[in-house]
């Protein structure tokens, strides 16, 4: 099974291999907010099975021609992050820009936030270095190498 | 695939990565709910480093690494990324690749 991301990296159009047999699905390339709203889509349907899959890319979205002519020519390539999610069938992607990065870099935050809630609380202390301020020990539980709260 | 043990290496790593090939890089996160497991990968289709998880307390570092890609991704790999949070370590070694593209 070919990884995903690993092909056509500088194309718009991208295969995604279900099972055994090759179905090619295409890439939607959404603005920044539609792709967000989609984005939090496919978690809520892959909460029972299925993985959703979020890769970054620095890219500017030209062809190797382009960016070449485009150097010669003495300008200025403007670079923006590429971001595709897909959860193996429907793949979505989108250009985020200098100005909108904040902007959508919290808001992606708070979806993961409220997403990713699958992952194991801190039970065992076999992590000491981290301090956060927040943990929350459940005294409840008795786990099994369980060192008392410093 | 090469699993890091620890975050710290991980971050290390793949900004490293990241500074030396900033066309090729790319940085994946693979989360599976009913697993409840969470995969970061950042490769340049030439090295790679992954790193597994299934801690909650790991997804709020991931955050802080979303943010630095976020910034270095769209501002370019020069950005400072120092009010993200950064260790100085990191910081410490300014990009000195060529600035050919901004000429």
């Amino acid at each position: 099974m070919e990884g995903f991301g690993n092909s056509a990296l500088f194309f718009h159009k991208q295969s995604a291999l279900l099972n055994s047999h090759t179905q090619y699905t295409e890439m939607v390339r959404l603005q920044p907010d539609p792709f967000l709203n989609e984005l939090t889509n496919m978690f809520e349907r892959t909460t029972e099975k299925g993985s959703v899959w979020v890769t970054l890319k620095h890219s500017s979205d030209k062809s190797k021609v382009k960016i070449n002519k485009m150097k010669t020519a003495g300008e200025k390539i403007e670079y923006k992050c590429l971001v595709r999610a897909t959860d193996g069938k429907k793949t979505i992607s989108t250009m985020v820009g200098q100005k909108d990065h904040s902007r959508f870099q919290s808001s992606y935050a708070t979806i993961l936030k409220t997403r990713m809630t699958a992952l194991k609380k801190r039970e065992r202390k076999d992590r000491r270095k981290t301090a956060d301020s927040d943990k929350k020990q459940e005294p409840k539980k008795p786990s099994s190498a369980a060192k008392p709260s410093n | 695939m090469v699993y890091v043990a620890s975050w710290d290496d991980f971050l290390e790593k793949s900004l490293l990565l990241f500074r030396s090939q900033p066309d090729q890089t790319r940085y994946s996160t693979k989360y599976r709910h009913c697993d409840g497991k969470l995969v970061l990968k950042v490769t340049d289709d030439k090295e790679c480093i992954k790193f597994k998880t299934d801690q909650a307390q790991d997804a709020r570092k991931m955050e802080k690494l979303n943010n630095i890609f976020f910034t270095l991704m769209a501002n370019g790999p020069q950005a400072d990324i120092s009010e993200v949070g950064v260790k100085e370590q990191i910081e410490a070694q300014p990009a000195k690749k060529g600035r050919g593209r901004k000429q």
